[in-house]
């Protein structure tokens, strides 16, 4: 992040050698440039010239001005902004109370409390939604078993559901924070006679500032970008995400499905200029930081238990029910057990799985690669380059999946990169990719301000190369960074659909877009059956890849010792 | 097969693709259902062993929504089972190339046109879910008159006409019919509505889990329902059955023009019509009826002539101005 940062660190160096680190971050830099620019910035340039042209092909703004004028738009307006900034409410103290419960508690089950943030990041969307029904519909469990009647469809329904679905990505982000800030601050705070409560007040919530903003903004544009939900559970409800899919698949109108998708851009920009402010005002995290250990505290976690039961248990039961459901003979009638939905009517049957996962692993290894070397080019970006390229890093978080695939497809389908492009395993990989950048660029950012500055800076005065210097000085700190990062990539890839659906072709098809398939096809038990597999598949995916990585980095140790 | 060579395996692919597509693979994109598709492909396969065919299935709007994207460049050589209403939008007409083999231009003119033409076809049903309706006291509706009684309200899901080809296909055969009466029909139902879905197949799939007493969909998914073993009656209603062509249609920009009219003949074949039947309301190959079955779960065997006389043609010229005013009943 950047500016003013480590203009010294140049200085310091000897000036023959400024040239080659020069080269070396340019070269950084590059890759990841390019890759917003074609993935990010010309589908989108492309999506808002369609927006200001006419169908006699001149320019016009007539469309904003039939959005400004038209009453049901400003309501969907107002509605979509009411929910953001409701579940964003929600989300980000329920989720900065379970990051906290996980990093600064002696709660036990934390390993359950990461397997239930796990699910709603690696659950296929549609899913999500239908297990929500299934529990609290007017047909639900809670009522079947209470009595109770309530009616899910609407504002509170789909707070809910958004709510679980941005709980995760809170966590993730303020995780890194939480997990970076110095040991040693607290015992100084603990020997001048600080309070708790002050230190929660003086040392935690500042060191928290950029990541709880960050949070704030992803779960903010995510809410108000997304469809699936608002479709399935929205009921009358009417939201501006809905208005573009009524446009573009109801009435072929592009034009209009553009403007409106431009309109939610806007509450984005906003929130990225905020994002940039508080990204420069945040101090760094001291250097070399000591691990926090939580001290003795029952009442402290008490609290929290009770939090994190109230924010996880019914995203454990919203899942628990899928797979329940997708055992169930027909639900919710007969509930005797079967496992005949497992028997999918598909042409390709589970081949998609197997797209799925080469994709995936694709855009979690390229995705992170590329994330890596833009976070450390931008600590030596300043003015207006570090500007547009956080910029264009986070705008995707605006752009609902139904535009990207859209944008991608108005872009890609002809032109010179379409004969590369269109129907590769090249263009999936690309669209979940970018489809969820901006989480994973606010991850790596807040994760690699833990690399201490002062470590890198005698690193290049003894005249380490570059390469060594990353290798062995940021590797170490960034690690568990790029490993959540990897994994969200792999994990969302594996599940995304919005994007995609407009991207996969006869002979390549994908794991998600197999479960909306079988959904529309009239077998709810189906999808739910697929989905399960879908679930299982990535969770023992990434239970592998985790159990390799640990395996590696033990080797790696043990090797250092000897030498 | 790792990464690798799956990537290279593609970069082969797409290197061999021209030549592959010209040894008679079709591609076809479809808003069919993904379990009939196999069914045909099979009776396809049988009748046309030289033809490779792929097919890609999307919801109608999708699958608009994608034909237009591409449309610098279409993709696939076939549409096949489109909504009519869907293919008469000027921007997709304009995509397709004329269309004529010898049983094609045997089907009546009113299942046909220059660049399409309809084997198939849909029609308006609701799905009543009879535990529902009985736990809640409620009678059993019969007509759309029904659905605007009071006692119904908060229990009717409705397509939404401004997202769906369903939800317009049932308000332009009302108001094509009823003028004015019709919107006010529409109004007053609207009070009645809990929900207005993006999908016409949603309102029966809620009803016939029991979330609502009544969803107004389609025949084929209430069919479909009932087969399942939901506790669902399928009513047709008797003062307005709205219903819908599944056209079927070669792209101009096809290079397999001469495999995928084999293709569009053979689904006009009876061969193809008496696997129609397993699974469709409508089939307008000369001499199809609804079979026992179907007529045993609720479809009238006089179905053909109970259609409502709506003028496709009308309905595209007028879809904006449908689907706008359509939208003030909505926002009520």
């Amino acid at each position: 992040m950047g500016s003013g940062v480590n203009t010294a660190t140049w200085s310091l160096a000897p000036v023959r050698r400024e040239g080659a680190w020069r080269a070396v971050f340019v070269a950084l830099a590059t890759l990841p440039l390019l890759g917003l620019l074609v993935f990010v910035a010309w589908p989108l340039a492309l999506i808002v010239l369609r927006s200001i042209t006419g169908d006699d092909h001149a320019w016009t703004f007539a469309r904003y001005a039939a959005l400004l004028g038209s009453p049901r738009i400003l309501q969907a307006g107002w509605h979509s902004l009411a929910m953001g900034a409701t579940v964003t409410a929600i989300s980000v103290s329920a989720g900065f109370a379970v990051a906290f419960a996980l990093h600064r508690s002696r709660l036990p089950g934390k390993a359950v409390m990461r397997f239930a943030l796990l699910l709603p990041i690696l659950s296929p969307s549609l899913v999500q939604a239908l297990g929500i029904i299934f529990l609290l519909g007017r047909a639900g469990l809670v009522h079947q078993v209470t009595g109770w009647n309530f009616d899910l469809y609407g504002f509170w329904g789909l707070v809910f559901a958004n709510a679980c679905y941005g709980l995760p990505q809170v966590v993730l982000i303020v995780s890194s924070s939480l997990a970076g800030t110095d040991r040693r601050y607290y015992d100084g705070a603990e020997v001048l006679g600080a309070s708790r409560w002050r230190q929660f007040l003086d040392i935690t919530l500042p060191q928290c500032r950029y990541a709880l903003v960050a949070a704030a903004f992803v779960v903010f544009t995510v809410t108000v970008t997304d469809f699936g939900n608002a479709i399935v559970i929205g009921g009358r409800y009417r939201v501006l995400a809905t208005e573009i899919y009524a446009a573009v698949a109801g009435q072929l109108d592009f034009g209009l499905g553009a403007a409106i998708g431009t309109v939610l851009l806007l509450p984005a920009v906003l929130s990225i200029a905020v994002e940039r402010m508080v990204a420069r005002r945040s101090g760094r995290v001291a250097d070399g930081a000591m691990v926090v250990q939580a001290p003795r505290n029952i009442a402290r976690d008490v609290g929290l238990g009770l939090v994190a039961f109230v924010a996880l248990a019914p995203i454990l039961a919203t899942t628990a029910i899928v797979v329940y459901a997708s055992f169930a003979r027909l639900w919710p009638y007969k509930l005797g057990v079967t496992l005949a939905n497992y028997h999918v009517n598909l042409a390709d049957g589970f081949a998609p799985i197997v797209t799925s996962l080469q994709v995936s692993l694709l855009a979690a290894l390229v995705g992170t690669a590329l994330l890596f070397s833009l976070a450390l080019a931008q600590r030596r970006m300043s003015g207006p380059l570090a500007a547009v390229s956080s910029f264009l890093a986070l705008l995707p978080a605006a752009v609902p999946g139904l535009v990207l695939g859209i944008g991608y497809l108005v872009a890609f389908n002809d032109g010179p990169l379409s004969g590369w492009l269109y129907g590769s395993i090249a263009i999936l990989v690309a669209c979940n990719f970018y489809h969820y950048h901006a989480q994973g660029y606010l991850a790596m950012v807040a994760g690699l301000r833990n690399v201490p500055a002062a470590l890198e800076e005698v690193a290049q005065c003894l005249g380490a190369g570059t390469a060594r210097r990353i290798g062995e000085v940021v590797l170490p700190y960034a690690a568990p960074t790029l490993a959540s990062v990897f994994f969200f990539l792999f994990m969302r890839s594996m599940v995304t659909l919005s994007g995609v659906v407009f991207l996969v072709t006869p002979a390549l098809n994908l794991a998600a877009v197999a479960v909306m398939q079988l959904d529309m096809n009239g077998s709810v038990s189906q999808a739910a059956a697929y989905a399960t597999c879908v679930m299982v598949v990535t969770g023992l995916a990434v239970a592998a890849m985790r159990l390799a990585a640990a395996r590696a980095s033990k080797m790696v140790k043990r090797s250092r010792h000897v030498a | 097969m790792g990464i690798r060579g799956t990537i290279t395996g593609i970069f082969f692919l797409c290197l061999l693709a021209p030549a592959t597509l010209r040894a008679q693979t079709l591609t076809v994109y479809s808003a069919l259902e993904e379990d009939e598709i196999a069914a045909y492909l099979e009776g396809a396969h049988k009748a046309l062993p030289d033809l490779t065919i792929n097919v890609m299935r999307l919801s109608t709007g999708d699958l608009a929504a994608r034909l237009l994207a591409e449309s610098a460049a279409p993709r696939n050589d076939v549409v096949w089972g489109q909504a009519v209403s869907s293919l008469l939008d000027p921007r997709l007409a304009g995509l397709l190339a004329p269309l004529s083999s010898p049983r094609i231009d045997a089907m009546p003119a009113r299942y046909r046109d220059a660049t399409w033409y309809a084997p198939t076809g849909y029609v308006t049903a609701f799905c009543v879910n009879t535990e529902a309706l009985a736990s809640r006291h409620l009678p059993m509706p019969r007509t759309w008159q029904d659905l605007a009684k009071p006692v119904y309200r908060g229990e009717v899901v409705m397509p939404d006409a401004a997202s769906s080809g369903v939800g317009f296909m049932q308000v332009s055969a009302i108001t094509q019919l009823m003028g004015e009466r019709g919107w006010a029909l529409l109004g007053k139902i609207g009070e009645n509505v809990a929900q207005y879905t993006p999908s016409g197949s949603s309102p029966c799939k809620l009803a016939r889990t029991g979330e609502y007493a009544i969803g107004v969909s389609l025949a084929f998914v209430a069919l479909q329902s009932i087969d399942a073993g939901y506790p669902v009656t399928m009513v047709v209603p008797s003062d307005n059955v709205g219903y819908e062509l599944e056209g079927s249609a070669i792209m101009k920009a096809s290079k397999n023009k001469a495999a995928a009219t084999r293709f569009l003949d053979y689904l006009a074949s009876p061969d193809a019509a008496r696997i129609y039947a397993r699974f469709k309301t409508i089939v307008t190959v000369p001499g199809s009826k609804p079979d026992a079955r179907q007529v045993q779960m609720g479809l009238p065997p006089d179905l053909d002539a109970r259609l409502a006389p709506v003028d496709f043609r009308m309905a595209a010229r007028e879809r904006s101005a449908i689907i706008a005013r359509f939208k003030t009943l909505e926002d009520h």
